[in-house]
């Protein structure tokens, strides 16, 4: 087995089926140990299908290829499998639970992870969730009420490698300081190793998230496939120029930024 | 009124039993609760009053002692007629059960408790329970029905009645816990005054093979309230058929029925009828979920409503479904193994409608949301 490990996070030739249909049609990507990347591109080519997958949600069903994290295969492995490893997701949309309160998950971090009862208190007040903690999650919520929510429960869980789906979108300018300053907060330095910080996948369409957390490389994705890979700041502005146009001219000519 | 006697009157095994099912045997007693009555097979173990203006009593010595239980109250609520199950509590030639009096003017702040036990297989409970408050009273009544760890199958067969005066309130908590072959036929009526409230609980937590319990509530009182919430697990084998009827007879009087149920496997029917006689306000509201129930599992809700008047606004709901994987994951990608994901769904689906039913069915619901969790309603 050739294990890499280098890179925190392997995607290899990853095909995905979602209710019986093809969303990723062989996806390549790495990133190393200590880095963020963000993932870019349109609306319906596959960021979110991928981010779910890494996951490991069952309706992404893996038809080719590999994921490894940290060297290791664990394209088999069910969601909290991963979770223990130190994968996490804040979902876009996450679901609703009648009866499940905010609260209640926050109190079986608590319970089981190394996180105190203080520490989540302090995150609860710092990302101003408390109108809604005794409330039943997700229900009823703006979108950035969702994203501080989904973000106190990253940071409670304190994972190696985040995966944020749009932390931005349908935020307003006020709170998006706020959602950044707490995304900035995740990727901080790992506890044993000073020098490096932890790991995680943004997608982002506006890129608006990267001025509160650096990115060391963009991805853009498109029907699919990783297009290409470079500078985030280049490929922002590319994009913002000349839109996903040009990346599919350059992913028809076959050229790398 | 000796602190020691349900104690010396109760083995500790048996105590544990009935402990699981909310009736509190320890030396401590008269502290959490304000009486007590234990009956295991056809014998009363004990009975104990902790409290002023509350008396328990077997039911065959309380008849023998006031003349007007008999002409008011005894077979007065439920027919003798009324099937099999009545004419066959009816044909003991001594009957078994309790009969608890609330005293006017006496609001007792801490629960009564009656333990109904069965500790040999294939036996027959046959009781007949009456209770009365009087005006201005207040009784929390537990009573947990259980069976022995090696008791199998057995007939528990009950006729209660219970009055309610005026403003007084009775809540009636029931937490069943039966032995896997167990029959359970309770026929049951309350009668409510003016501007009093009746809650009845009813958690059921090891399923019987058979329960049938449609008890009815007769809101006869200008302004008498109801609310029945019940919370049921079934599993494979078990047919386990609950509601309540109310009949909404004063001026102004109002109900809510609200029944949840989880099904592992067997059958399983939701009722919940509301008959409008007067000016009122009504409403029933049947949720089920299906968790692994396999081919023979169903639950089958029948929310209804007869009205015989213009001004009762009664209205019904009713839902079928499952836990959504989606929210399994969801609270998996947290760290959660699936059970423990399910238990935590399955414990928010039976909450969502229960506000303060207090630590003991707290305790209990916990278990069921556990229980189901691991897929084993047994």
């Amino acid at each position: 087995m050739d294990r890499d490990t280098s890179n925190i996070l392997e995607v290899r030739d990853l095909h995905v089926e979602v209710g019986g249909r093809e969303l990723l049609h062989g996806v390549n990507l790495s990133i190393p140990e200590g880095q963020v990347h963000a993932l870019l591109g349109p609306n319906g080519s596959g960021k979110t299908t991928l981010m779910m997958t890494i996951m490991g949600f069952s309706a992404y069903k893996v038809t080719r290829g590999q994921i490894l994290f940290e060297g290791r295969d664990i394209t088999g492995l069910n969601v909290s499998q991963r979770s223990r490893l130190g994968i996490a997701i804040a979902q876009q949309r996450p679901p609703t639970i009648v009866g499940v309160k905010l609260r209640t998950v926050l109190d079986y971090i608590v319970a089981h992870d190394s996180v105190s009862a203080e520490e989540v208190a302090e995150l609860v007040r710092r990302a101003r969730v408390e109108p809604f903690v005794d409330r039943d999650i997700n229900a009823g919520l703006s979108g950035g009420e969702i994203k501080r929510a989904e973000l106190v429960q990253l940071l409670a869980t304190c994972p190696r490698f985040s995966m944020m789906d749009e932390p931005e979108s349908g935020v307003d300018l006020d709170s998006l300081a706020l959602v950044g300053s707490l995304v900035n907060q995740l990727f901080t330095r790992e506890s044993c190793r000073p020098a490096r910080r932890r790991a995680g996948l943004i997608v982002t369409h506006t890129g608006h998230i990267l001025k509160y957390i650096e990115a060391d490389r963009a991805h853009v994705m498109l029907d699919g496939r990783i297009g290409c890979s470079g500078n985030p700041h280049l490929m922002l502005e590319t994009i913002s120029e000349r839109g996903y146009e040009e990346c599919v001219c350059c992913m028809q000519e076959g050229i790398q930024l | 009124m000796s602190d020691s006697s349900t104690i010396a009157a109760v083995a500790p095994d048996e105590a544990r039993t009935l402990a699981d099912v909310g009736v509190q045997i320890r030396s401590d007693e008269a502290r959490v609760r304000a009486g007590t009555y234990v009956l295991r097979d056809h014998l009363p173990l004990c009975v104990q009053t902790y409290r002023e203006g509350l008396e328990m009593l077997p039911i065959a010595e309380a008849l023998r002692r006031y003349d007007w239980l008999r002409e008011k109250y005894y077979w007065q609520l439920v027919h003798v007629d009324q099937d099999d199950i009545t004419r066959q509590v009816a044909a003991e030639a001594e009957p078994q059960g309790y009969f608890i009096w609330v005293r006017q003017g006496t609001r007792l702040t801490r629960p009564a408790q009656a333990g109904l036990y069965i500790a040999h297989d294939g036996l027959s409970q046959k009781l007949h329970n009456v209770v009365v408050l009087e005006d201005d009273a207040e009784l929390h009544l537990i009573t947990g029905c259980t069976t022995g760890r090696e008791v199998r199958a057995g007939h528990h067969l009950a006729v209660n009645e219970a009055w309610v005066g005026r403003n007084s309130t009775l809540t009636l908590t029931m937490v069943h816990s039966w032995g896997p072959e167990v029959i359970v036929r309770p026929r049951a009526a309350v009668a409510v005054g003016d501007h009093s409230r009746y809650i009845n609980n009813y958690v059921s937590l090891r399923p019987a093979l058979d329960i049938q319990s449609n008890p009815r509530t007769f809101l006869n009182g200008v302004g008498a309230t109801a609310k029945y919430m019940t919370v049921i697990l079934g599993s494979r084998g078990s047919i386990i058929d609950t509601g309540g009827e109310v009949y909404l007879n004063g001026e102004d009087s109002g109900a809510e029925l609200v029944h949840r149920g989880v099904c592992t496997g067997g059958k399983m029917y939701q009722r919940g009828f509301l008959v409008g006689n007067a000016r009122c306000r009504a409403h029933v509201d049947c949720a089920g979920m299906l968790l692994d129930p396999g081919e023979e599992g169903f639950i089958e809700s029948v929310p209804g409503l007869r009205s015989f008047h213009p001004e009762a606004q009664m209205s019904h709901e009713a839902s079928v479904g499952k836990v959504a994987p989606e929210q399994v994951e969801y609270l998996m990608s947290r760290g959660m193994e699936e059970r423990e994901a399910v238990s935590m769904i399955i414990r928010g689906f039976l909450d969502a409608d229960i506000e303060g039913l207090g630590a003991e069915l707290d305790a209990r619901i916990s278990e069921i949301a556990t229980l189901a969790g691991h897929g084993d309603g047994r």
